[in-house]
């Protein structure tokens, strides 16, 4: 990467050596999961382009961003209204969680069996190699579950700008008004740091805009209803990550794109893999870049994934933010509701989740289900046995893995998975 | 140890007892309500004409057959208390006509999914935050909810009365425990921690309420006799010990244990069991529901973010104590003490120089060689 970057990395406050190594493990991931693969959509080329350049021109188009006078928010969940955050013309980043950096430090803070998602999150931040968190403006932490709602007391002391959002646990009435309440006072803080004041074409905008982002999602998951499969679940999931970072409106004109594409292949009964291919659906926790592990293993198993019943996939995306109202009130009542729907499974009860998971069976025509869930992370390890209990009553073959970040049980998940697709053949 | 006061007796009975007390209720038509947490407004249940019971989930025993349904990386206590309740070995589950729940972690929340699918269950919504009014009017429309759900299943109206009148006993109640547990702020400490939590724990499963306090009574003048001979149940150079941490219970008591083996002696418990329970008192004037709500909201457990109660009360408990070490107990995955450990030791070595000793561990007592070597090493530094 150029000079430039580094000098811009350097004043970011980034430890260079270290973001050097990261960068470089970054690479050769990407290489061999994401470049290995065969007979890719030309229009990933973008996305290519965009993982090579994740941490150089994008960070440089926020600084500029920021230079112009506009705010960068940085979040670590899909509760997170972007809706509003679009609407002070501020951009909304997911930050770094995908990867494990700096352990050791991390654990004199955490306790070691905290999940690998919100070690990771201190790992970046410790080792000071995420520039996403570096640049953000004001971070945005949610009271989901029990480790992230206490650790975000401890990360309060290591970075001086976070914001925590209360969420309700229960879809009740109450559960319903705090969330408002809750979303409300974001507004204003937002406002507050933008110092431009949220009216009802703004809200609109913002809405269109982060709707817009989802549509394209929706008509890429819709095109892998095809049999054969037109796109590897490697490379959708990569545009579902992708989605967290990038331009929105560059976004979804190149997930279009891709989607064209698509299109023609599907006309012509082409897929990225032979038709008989078994198909497997993927549930449970959200898979952050370079978190690459558990679906490479799968499509290089022989399977191919077809959907993502995850915040990063169809749980955090496929509901669209109601943009018909006309008043300001109107329109943030939308927003309430359209985030309420959210099936996490840090809600008790939530029974939407399963019908998600059995619609999207159907829908994309799985033969079986992937449960992923990250080790300790209790909310999903809890709904996994009822979940896979309710999926074999339907005659739907489940494997549950919990794993984490590391690539030690590569070889033992391998098998698990190998046999799994055997069975389901 | 050789002291003891006799009148432990007393709470050993009650134990005995206890069972045949809760059929004795069950025949006369009496509703049992079973409760997981110190979060559950025992007044109010006892208003209804209900009686409120501790559930069992202090024991390894029933944790294999909960694993075939909860992940082996939950805490000990979710597992043991769902083993109990899908094996029917816990009597007092058996007796509960319905019970009641909260949202505190996600590991109870997500299991009490299951557990209501075998026994009626209320489940109180708590609010991530005690602070602002926000918090408190969510749980004052709780606690109403909950009076109304104890009405419809008793058949019986809570009146205002009544209700003022089981919060008078119950602070009763409150005061006579904190006066006990005062009695060991200094040398000479006339009671163990290991029978403090005996204690403690009795008021959990004690049927009459009226039969607690009497003991209570009891032994509270005991202790001052002992106390005022100048009888101690451990010499004056034993480090004195504030428990902290995850709730503790018989069957679950073994860092407890291991701390008294060792030499120390464990004269504070701030945890579920111990003070954090009846530290405060429900207002006794005023709106009782927004009374109780308020009480009850500020109960420092670490499933509230942030939790400065509990930095608060430690603080005050290590002075008024006399604190040289602090052992925090968090079990097996419990994410929230686990996480708030690094805070609550933060704090005692920068404002009052106290070491603290965190332990994660579970029931078993496969690591208590290992346990015992750091806790011997921890209070050797305290001597």
């Amino acid at each position: 990467m150029s000079e430039d970057y580094k000098s811009m990395w350097e004043n970011l406050g980034l430890d260079l050596a270290a973001h050097d190594a990261l960068l470089e493990v970054l690479g050769k991931g990407y290489q061999d999961i994401y470049l290995a693969q065969k007979n890719r959509p030309e229009g990933m080329g973008y996305f290519d382009f965009v993982m090579s350049e994740i941490h150089g021109l994008r960070i440089k188009e926020l600084m500029d961003e920021k230079a112009a006078g506009r705010k960068v928010i940085g979040s670590f969940c899909v509760f997170v209204p972007e809706e509003i955050v679009r609407a002070t013309d501020a951009t909304l980043v997911g930050l770094c969680t995908g990867a494990d950096f700096a352990m050791e430090e991390v654990e004199r803070l955490l306790p070691r069996n905290t999940c690998s998602l919100i070690k990771s999150a201190f790992g970046f931040n410790l080792a000071k190699v995420c520039p996403y968190m570096e640049c953000s403006d004001m971070i945005v932490g949610e009271n989901t579950c029990d480790g992230k709602k206490k650790s975000y007391e401890i990360l309060n002391d290591l970075v001086p700008n976070l914001y925590v959002m209360d969420l309700p646990q229960v879809k009740s009435a109450e559960g319903k008004a705090l969330l408002k309440a809750e979303y409300l006072r974001f507004k204003e803080a937002v406002e507050k740091l933008t110092g431009i004041t949220i009216d009802a074409d703004r809200l609109k905008k913002g809405t269109k805009m982060v709707n817009n982002k989802r549509k394209a999602i929706h008509r890429l998951s819709n095109l892998r209803k095809a049999n054969p499969a037109p796109i590897s679940g490697l490379d959708a999931l990569l545009a579902n990550q992708v989605f967290f970072y990038d331009d929105p409106v560059r976004f979804t004109d190149s997930v279009n794109k891709v989607c064209d594409e698509l299109e023609a292949r599907i006309e012509k009964k082409e897929g990225v893999v032979p038709k008989a291919t078994p198909r497997i659906l993927i549930s449970g926790c959200p898979m952050a870049v370079p978190n690459w592990k558990l679906p490479w293993i799968i499509e290089t198993a022989g399977a191919v994934i077809v959907g993502e019943e995850s915040c990063v996939g169809e749980r955090g995306t496929r509901n669209l933010t109601d943009d018909s109202g006309n008043t300001l009130d109107e329109l943030m009542e939308a927003v309430v509701d359209r985030y309420f729907k959210v099936d996490c499974a840090i809600f008790t009860p939530n029974p939407d989740r399963l019908d998600h998971i059995v619609e999207m069976v159907e829908k994309y025509q799985a033969d079986g289900v992937i449960h992923y869930g990250l080790q300790f992370c209790q909310p999903y390890l809890m709904e996994a046995m009822p979940v896979e209990k309710a999926l074999e009553a339907k005659n739907i073959p489940t494997l549950r893995i919990d794993t984490d970040y590391s690539m030690e049980d590569v070889g033992q998940l391998r098998t698990r998975v190998e046999a799994f697709i055997e069975l389901i053949k | 140890m050789a002291l003891r006061p006799k009148n432990i007796s007393l709470f050993e009975r009650l134990r005995e007892n206890s069972q045949l007390e809760f059929e004795k209720m069950k025949e006369a038509g009496i509703k049992v309500v079973g409760l997981y947490c110190i979060f559950a407004p025992k007044e109010l249940v006892r208003a209804s004409g209900a009686i409120p019971v501790g559930l069992c989930g202090k024991n390894q025993s029933p944790l294999s057959d909960a694993e075939t349904v909860l992940p082996v990386n939950l805490c000990p206590l979710i597992k043991s208390s769902f083993g109990y309740a899908i094996t029917d070995t816990c009597d007092y589950f058996g007796f509960s006509d319905f019970l009641i729940g909260e949202t505190t972690c996600d590991g109870k929340k997500k299991m009490f999914e299951l557990l209501k699918r075998i026994k009626p269950l209320f489940l109180m919504h708590l609010p991530p935050t005690s602070d602002g009014d926000r918090s408190l009017n969510y749980w004052v429309e709780e606690i109403v909810r909950l009076k109304d759900f104890l009405e419809t299943q008793t058949g019986t109206k809570i009146t205002e009365k009544e209700l003022k009148h089981q919060i008078k006993l119950h602070n009763n109640k409150r005061i006579l425990l904190k006066e006990i547990v005062s009695l060991c702020t200094e040398y000479p400490v006339p009671i163990s921690g290991l029978d403090m939590m005996l204690v403690m724990e009795c008021k959990g499963f004690s049927a009459e309420l009226e039969d607690y306090v009497n003991a209570l009574q009891e032994l509270a003048h005991e202790l001052k006799v002992i106390k005022r001979k100048g009888r101690s149940v451990c010499s004056p150079e034993a480090p004195r010990i504030l428990l902290t941490g995850c709730p503790i219970g018989k069957g679950s008591e073994k860092v407890l244990r291991l701390i008294e083996e060792c030499g120390g002696i464990v004269t504070c418990q701030e945890n579920c069991t111990g003070i954090k329970s009846f530290d405060r008192l429900v207002d006794e004037d005023g709106d009782p529901y927004r009374s109780i709500a308020s009480r009850y909201l500020k109960i420092p457990c670490s499933c509230m973010t942030p939790n400065q109660g509990r930095i608060d009360l430690l603080g005050r408990l290590v002075e008024d104590f006399k604190i040289q070490g602090v052992v925090d107990l968090t079990w097996h995955c419990c994410h929230t003490y686990n996480v708030e450990s690094y805070l609550i030791k933060e704090f005692l070595e920068k404002e009052y120089q106290i070491p603290l000793l965190h332990i994660e561990t579970d029931y078993s007592l496969t690591d208590t060689g290992q346990l015992k070597t750091r806790i011997e090493a921890f209070l050797e530094m305290l001597y």
